[in-house]
């Protein structure tokens, strides 16, 4: 389950970059992001790349940067696919992941001893 | 000055990458497939598909290796070699081996292998001859045919190439973090040159780390110097340092009886009282210089070189051992090391270390066909022979490597079970397969023929789920129902890929289709006049 979360807040994160980028914004939301959006955008994605590198080495030690890298990979691919080939589920697939967080979050939090 | 220095390293990135591009291919797409060595050794040894995996594996070993020491006693009493393997996650059976007498010119002694299922302790079928995933990781970092050296010299060669290119290659993509998420649909070449960008940048650590901790795997090769330097007996000597089980200086003379292995594992436990041992190793049983060896599993750690005890086998007294803290230029060594090979990764890491690989497969094949589309458009119809032999060489790797890999497969399973120098015969299949891709590249490389290769890999990879379920007992329907997930992702690949192949096709023929119908001629040549 902890990789679960690290992965969603991996995703979260490439998410928001792509989100901080006019076209790609401009794309799921028919407009133009503001400076200010743009900011939150990639505050929100920097801390949530850094708190799942943190998680990832945190629990997986030696291999936990490795675990990160391939994290981001997939992460990247999954973000490309959404935004190039499925742009109407953008939305959607942002709530899953928020959802996803939550849950693993969560289960996480309730199952700490 | 900006623009030339952008200019030359363009040239760098170009020529760089051209030139290794296909055996850079090879060794990635075969480092690729070695992740799922042991995966494909299981699915390679139709005895060992039955074997459910231990719960109480680690529980078990003390009794296991006991059992091991008793058959061996009896069975191998004069070999100078007894190895006890103890089942792992991935290799789910126990081997009870000894060394037989080394014949003139052979190197290393070969092995008489006992396999059982550790559940039952019960004699597994004969395990049929096979290379199976090992030949993946021969091919990966010595080029298989080739002599060890010059395959590892090449090799290195290649891989700093490839350094090269991936370091000149983020140089020139100026836009690396602008495009990031960017893929431009049938836009020609542009969209070639999308999937390279987005192929190099998702997995880009994965690249970089993979290509530098290749080079690293083998920099007592490149970069003897300064072993040879501080060692009389150069890289040997060098070896028997960092080597505990070359250290040993026994010397003793004569014949002894072994010491109960169970004196030995009492000390192995009091050192680690989890140790979840891997194999036992007894050089010279029933001799006053017998050692035993106990290598055991380094969990998480980033160690390439296997934690292990040396005993005395004679009077069971701890004789060496693997140090605890390593040094930092060894803690380096093998931190890289192991970063490469993903030995100790848990599954959900080796699946990562996949999609990188697939990746980094992904990127050397649209960098070598965006190439040739590019100068096949300048040259307008007039291909020079250069541009002809780097079309032929991509059709033949890019399309051969996966049809050699199915023939490979179906190879292990039509071949007879007591034919000699089988294992060969499986590699012979390989590189044959490869060959016939060769000879299709040779007369034409067209759309045709890439058509042609794509449906042919669709069928191979079809045939080998097909040619399983005909020739062995179990088929993808019954390892679903079993939960043999090996067995079942291993054959649900081979579906997958094989329906990715006919998508190929399809999408090859819809292009061929539209290239020469009227219509597309007729709004080519007025977009030509408007332009």
């Amino acid at each position: 389950m902890i990789d679960l979360l690290s992965f969603s807040l991996c995703l979260f994160a490439f998410n928001g970059f792509a989100l901080a980028k006019f076209n790609h914004f401009k794309d799921v939301f028919k407009k133009r992001p503001t400076e200010l959006q743009r900011k939150q955008f990639l505050a929100i994605a920097w801390i949530s790349i850094l708190l799942s590198l943190v998680l990832c080495v945190e629990t997986q030690s030696g291999y936990g940067a490795l675990l990160f890298c391939g994290f981001m990979s997939l992460s990247v691919l999954i973000i490309t696919i959404f935004y190039n080939l499925l742009t109407g589920f953008v939305k959607v697939f942002s709530v899953l992941n928020v959802v996803l967080i939550a849950v693993s979050g969560l289960f996480l939090a309730l199952n700490y001893h | 000055m900006k623009d030339s220095f952008f200019r030359s390293m363009t040239w760098l990135h170009t020529w760089v990458g051209l030139l290794t591009c296909w055996i850079i291919y090879v060794i990635f797409f075969a480092g690729t497939v070695s992740f799922f060595r042991d995966e494909i050794n299981l699915w390679n040894q139709p005895a060992i598909h039955n074997v459910q995996a231990q719960t109480d594996r680690v529980a078990a070993q003390r009794m296991q290796i006991v059992k091991g020491f008793d058959y061996l006693s009896h069975h191998g009493a004069g070999s100078n070699s007894w190895r006890v393997t103890l089942p792992e996650q991935r290799t789910p059976y126990l081997v009870y081996g000894y060394a037989k007498p080394k014949e003139p010119g052979q190197r290393r002694s070969q092995f008489v292998n006992t396999q059982l299922n550790p559940n039952t302790m019960q004699e597994l079928p004969p395990f049929v001859d096979t290379k199976g995933g090992n030949f993946f990781y021969r091919l990966h970092y010595q080029l298989y045919y080739l002599d060890a050296i010059t395959g590892r010299w090449l090799v290195c060669f290649a891989s700093f190439f490839m350094l090269l290119a991936i370091i000149s290659g983020v140089v020139i993509h100026k836009r690396i973090f602008k495009d990031m998420f960017s893929f431009r649909r049938n836009k020609g070449v542009r969209s070639w040159l999308d999937a390279h960008n987005l192929s190099s940048v998702l997995a880009l650590p994965f690249h970089l780390m993979i290509t530098y901790t290749g080079i690293i795997t083998l920099i007592f090769m490149l970069f003897p110097y300064p072993a040879l330097t501080t060692y009389d007996n150069g890289m040997r000597g060098f070896f028997n340092d960092v080597t505990p089980s070359n250290n040993v200086t026994n010397k003793a003379q004569g014949s002894a009886a072994m010491l109960p292995i169970n004196t030995i594992l009492d000390q192995v436990y009091t050192k680690w009282p989890d140790a979840d041992i891997r194999s036992v190793r007894v050089s010279e049983p029933n001799m006053a210089a017998s050692t035993v060896t106990v290598l055991v599993d380094p969990g998480k750690a980033l160690r390439d070189q296997t934690p292990r005890l040396l005993f005395s086998g004679a009077t069971g007294e701890l004789v060496d051992q693997s140090a605890d803290e390593l040094t930092n230029s060894k803690a380096l060594y093998e931190s890289l090391n192991s970063m490469h090979t993903g030995r100790f990764a848990t599954p959900l890491l080796r699946w990562l270390y996949v999609l990188g690989g697939i990746a980094g497969c992904v990127m050397i094949a649209t960098g070598c066909i965006m190439w040739a589309k590019r100068i096949r458009e300048r040259s307008k119809g007039k291909a020079s022979f250069g541009l002809q032999l780097v079309e032929g060489l991509n059709l033949a790797t890019i399309m051969g490597l996966p049809l050699a890999t199915c023939a490979f497969f179906i190879a292990n399973r039509l071949l007879s079970p007591t034919l000699s120098g089988r294992d060969d015969k499986e590699v012979t299949a390989f590189f044959l397969a490869w060959l016939v891709a060769g000879v299709i590249a040779l007369i034409k490389r067209d759309k045709l023929q890439w058509r042609v290769m794509a449906a042919i890999n669709a069928l191979a990879c079809l045939s080998v789920p097909v040619v399983n379920a005909l020739t062995t007992n179990g088929n993808i329907v019954s390892y679903l129902m079993h939960k043999q997930w090996v067995l079942f992702i291993f054959d649900a690949l081979f579906l997958l890929f094989s329906i990715l192949f006919l998508v190929q096709t399809e999408k090859l023929r819809t292009a061929t289709k539209a290239k020469c119908s009227p219509s597309s001629s007729r709004s080519n040549t007025s977009k030509g006049q408007k332009a």
